[in-house]
């Protein structure tokens, strides 16, 4: 099995999106928030199975790392994520892929809606 | 918890299927967040969104989380945040349970140790015993439909007159083959003579077979008539050995003087009749040749099965009484019989076979049975530890997946050690069987030992699912308490005892089907044979027929005074047939002054001087043959004491005349002696002076009588050099000596008995461990009862006593139902057994005693040691 490095593989677009809502989740990046954050910004249900196994896979890429928290009931505790560094290069980085891209390009708008 | 009450009220179907999807270490909490959610969405939007929302996550997450959990287990993933979570990938804990379980194993050596050792003597056993016996009784052999080929009764004993009067039409058969055994006399360059069985027959002998050369072609017809070209076929293993040329086909062979042309080479693995037969050749049928000394194999038409052709046999005795008036003694009319190929070849073999393999058989559902019982045991003495791992929080599943690894890793261990015992066992075999060439063609069976293995660690597996059905049933609690008290006066073991009394009864049975073999075969050797074997070594030797009679004579003659002439050697003879050897001629006689009804014969064996004394044949009356019995003295002949006994009951038998083609005058009387089968009766022998003989046979049995003290294989060493001295065209075929020769008369019952005693020797070895292990057990179970009882100021004999006559009650119910199925199953010995009953006390007797007392004394060990408690120290441990 071939792994992906974060230098030398763009990020896939559902990758790039889940990396985003761990920003945005800060520090209650767990997997339920961030699929509600993801849902709640792209207006679409997702399933938590994927959800999770893409965090997952972000991590084992280490572009994510987990640590427990405990912060509900005795016992109980969620896996919070967190970008690490290599994390933040290859999001910058494919953010700035992207707007290189878009540079100079307009869409054209469709005539009737 | 709320958490708790929360999720009890969302639907729990879809929760479930979410959760069994989900790694242990993050089920707990993704399904507390799911149910956190669609709590809100209820709440919200109400039930029924929500429950639709849960059925979509669940629905939608399974593809995603079924490769996810493939994944974690295919890279090893654990995330930083689950590091010290319980549970991680699932092939990691297997990998911890088998670490532990060889711990264990390794803190139990004996236990660990007699268990593997016990399966893979099972194991491999039976694998090496039937990887012999498959290829004897189930595989195919060489032939082409072998069902439509049989062997004619009367075997050797057909003419070429008779086979030229039935050929081509015997009634039911497609094709009739003659052949005979040859040995013939092969020289290679400037090598020296050998001699290399083979097969002289008519043509159609392949085309019977159903097999054909896969170089060159096989016989046609016109290759067996006087005056054809001489040809031969080699087999695979011939071919080789004369360098494999690929220009064999076509060349020139030596064979008795003769030039003949390779025709064909059969394929690799061919034989017939048995695979010491290395070379066939076309015999030139004569329709003068009355001599009886040939077999007929045919096979039926394509599609019938040999066994069924009873009334075409009829016909075709019809068919030879039109031509040939038959004596008595030689009525071919009389039980014809066709065999099936297999039987013939390999009959004698089957209940040694079937036998052995029985035997083995047993010996692994003893092993079962012992692996079990001491894993019983085992397993009995970890359910206070069981209880305790459970009480703080253990993983049942875990617990019973560590017993299961556990009996897993023994089955592994088992079967590397059987692998080893399968083939040392079957090398063993190879030789203590009496399986001549047959045993190159067989191999170790792997496939049954796979399965034998299979059955073992199944076995294993069971016993060990045992404990672990209570652990789930979640009486361990009881568990606890009893292993405190040492389950004061219980019963228990109940399983275990079973097994040790199956046990007991399955070495009884083992042990006197081996000592029924056993009786039987001393009572062979008992048998008066009328000759002395010690000491007496045999040349089989195949003369040159240059010379014609007199050549042959005067090389008997000079061999046999030759090997007389030998340091170490006090006498030598030859004959053409040895005692207990079968065969030989049978002559018709009439004896001068008596009436003579028609059929009178007797056996007629041509012999030199000095053969009968070699022998050790007891001289009751008159002389012997002596050198002056010579080609133009008057004929004499020595007869034996049944002889006697039929046609001179009445008269002094020295002097009396006798004719056969010419008169003859009995000088002397031997004792019996067993000139056919070992077990057949005496019947009335003439011995005659192979000087006086109008013909001599090309094979010769030479026999020397070594000096005591003397090294008699040395002796055979040199003997071999003197015969290729004296005469470089003769070919020493074999050399052996009395003793294999009465050996070989004994049959496979001999061979037999070593291996069946081996077996019951192994059979009482694991009944003994199962029943000192369970007695161990047993007295181990109640050392807390009985150590309060010393405290009490009890003697500590009753222990000893209670313990004791629980081993022995097992061992003596063991013994009972094992003498009982023996009795049940003996008569499938029956085709081994000589002059012994199938019932017979002496065996049952001697299997049973043994046993008990074997049993009794693997009980009384542990039974003195639980005498031996100490009150204070059993009561402190516990």
């Amino acid at each position: 099995m071939s792994r992906a490095r974060a230098d030398d593989a763009p990020l896939g677009t559902f990758e790039e999106q889940i990396l985003v809502a761990v920003l945005r989740t800060g520090d209650e990046a767990y997997g339920m928030n961030v699929r509600r954050e993801l849902e709640e910004v792209t207006g679409r249900e997702l399933a938590i199975g994927a959800v999770y196994a893409t965090l997952d896979r972000l991590e084992e890429k280490g572009l994510l790392d987990s640590t427990r928290r405990r912060d509900r009931g005795a016992g109980a505790s969620r896996r919070v994520f967190e970008l690490t560094p290599a994390g933040a290069v290859a999001l910058s980085e494919t953010r700035d892929m992207r707007e290189r891209l878009w540079q100079g390009v307009e869409v054209p708008r469709p005539s009737s809606s | 918890m709320k958490n708790e009450v929360a999720r009890q009220s969302a639907p729990r179907l879809p929760l479930a299927l979410l959760r069994a999807l989900l790694s242990r270490a993050e089920r707990d909490e993704i399904s507390a967040d799911v149910v956190e959610e669609y709590h809100a969405r209820a709440a919200k939007q109400g039930r029924a969104a929500a429950s639709r929302w849960l059925w979509r996550q669940a629905l939608g997450s399974a593809p995603a989380l079924l490769r996810w959990g493939w994944w974690r287990e295919w890279t090893g993933f654990v995330p930083r945040a689950n590091a010290y979570q319980a549970g991680g990938s699932m092939l990691r804990s297997w990998i911890a349970d088998a670490q532990y379980a060889a711990r264990r194993l390794r803190a139990r050596p004996t236990y660990a140790a007699l268990a593997a050792l016990t399966l893979a003597l099972g194991v491999g056993g039976t694998t090496a015993v039937y990887g012999i016996a498959r290829g004897l009784l189930f595989d195919p052999l060489p032939f082409a439909n072998e069902d439509e080929v049989g062997v004619f009764w009367k075997k050797q004993d057909w003419s070429e007159q008779e086979f030229l009067h039935v050929r081509g039409r015997v009634p039911g058969f497609a094709q009739v083959a003659l052949y005979r055994p040859r040995a013939m006399r092969l020289r290679e360059g400037d090598g020296p003579l050998r001699l290399v069985p083979g097969i002289s027959s008519s043509a159609e002998l392949f085309e019977v077979l159903g097999a054909a050369p896969t170089q060159g072609r096989g016989f046609q017809a016109g290759d067996d008539v006087e005056g054809a070209e001489r040809v031969a076929v080699v087999s695979y293993g011939l071919w080789q050995e004369l360098g494999a040329s690929p220009d064999m086909v076509g060349a020139a062979l030596t064979l008795d003087g003769i030039p003949h042309t390779v025709i064909g080479i059969m394929p690799r693995g061919f034989w017939f009749p048995d695979p010491t037969v290395r070379i066939w050749t076309p015999v030139p049928i004569s329709a003068d040749a009355e001599t009886f000394n040939s077999t007929l194999v045919g096979r039926v038409e394509p599609g019938q099965d040999v066994r069924r052709v009873a009334t075409p046999i009829a016909q075709l005795t019809a068919l030879l009484v039109e031509r040939f008036d038959y004596p008595p003694q030689w009525d071919k009319t009389v039980n014809p019989r066709i065999t099936p190929v297999r039987d013939d070849m390999i009959g004698r073999m089957r209940p040694a076979l079937l036998a052995t393999l029985g035997a083995m058989a047993l010996i692994l559902l003893i092993a079962c049975a012992n692996v079990a019982a001491l894993m019983l045991g085992q397993v009995h003495d970890r359910s206070a530890e069981l209880a305790v791992r459970l009480a703080m929080g253990a993983n049942r599943t875990r617990l019973t997946r560590q017993l299961f690894v556990e009996a897993l890793l023994i089955a592994a261990a088992a079967g590397a050690l059987g692998a080893g015992v399968a083939w040392g066992g079957y090398r063993l075999l190879a030789r203590a069987l009496p399986l001549g060439a047959w045993a190159e063609g067989a191999v170790p069976d792997w496939s049954l030992f796979a399965v034998a293995l299979a059955i073992a660690a199944s076995a294993a597996v069971l016993v060990v699912l045992v404990p672990a059905v209570s652990l789930w049933r979640g009486d361990l609690r009881v568990a606890m308490g009893t292993s405190r008290t040492g389950r004061l006066e219980g019963r228990g073991g109940r399983l275990e005892s079973g097994l040790v009394v199956a046990e007991v009864a399955l070495a009884v049975l083992v042990a006197s089907g081996a000592a029924l073999v056993a009786h039987s075969v001393v009572k062979l050797y008992a048998l008066d044979t009328g000759v002395r074997a010690e000491g007496v070594g045999v040349l089989d030797v195949v003369i040159p027929t240059s010379g014609g009679l007199s050549g042959r004579r005067q090389t008997v003659e000079e061999l046999t005074t030759a090997l007389a002439g030998l340091p170490g050697v006090l006498s030598a003879g030859a004959s053409q047939v040895l005692p207990l050897r079968e065969g030989g001629y049978n002559v018709s006689l009439s004896i001068e002054g008596q009436p003579n009804p028609p059929g009178m014969s007797s056996e007629f064996r041509i012999v030199t001087p000095g053969y009968l004394e070699t022998m050790g044949f007891e001289l009751l009356d008159g002389r012997t043959i002596t050198a002056d019995d010579r080609d133009e003295t008057e004929r004499v002949v020595v007869i034996n004491q049944a002889f006697v006994d039929k046609y001179f009951a009445d008269v002094n038998p020295i002097g009396q005349r006798m004719a056969d083609e010419e008169t003859a005058r009995v000088v002397g009387v031997v004792r019996n002696a067993s000139e056919r089968r070992l077990t057949d009766d005496a019947v009335p022998v003439r011995y005659v002076a192979v000087a006086q003989m109008p013909w001599v046979d090309e094979a010769q049995s030479f026999v020397l009588k070594a000096a005591p003290g003397a090294d008699l294989v040395g002796l055979l060493d040199a003997a071999r050099r003197r015969v290729q001295e004296v005469r470089p065209t003769a070919a020493v075929r074999s050399v052996s000596s009395m003793s294999s020769v009465l050996a070989g008369a004994v049959g496979p019952a001999r061979q037999v008995v070593s291996l069946l005693s081996l077996l019951s020797g192994l059979a009482l070895v694991l009944g003994a461990v199962g029943i000192y292990g369970a007695t161990l057990h047993f007295a181990a179970r109640r050392r807390r009862d009985w150590a309060i009882r010393v405290a009490l100021g009890l003697s500590s004999a009753g222990a000893v006593t209670q313990v004791f006559n629980r081993g022995a009650a097992l061992v003596a119910v063991g013994v009972g139902l094992g003498a009982v199925a023996a009795a049940a199953l003996a008569r499938l010995l029956s085709p081994l057994l000589y002059d012994v009953a199938t019932l017979d006390p002496v065996a049952f007797v001697g299997a049973g005693s043994v046993l008990l007392a074997v049993g009794l004394l693997a009980a009384w060990v542990p039974a003195r040691r639980a005498g031996d408690v100490d009150p204070a120290t059993v009561l402190r441990e516990q």
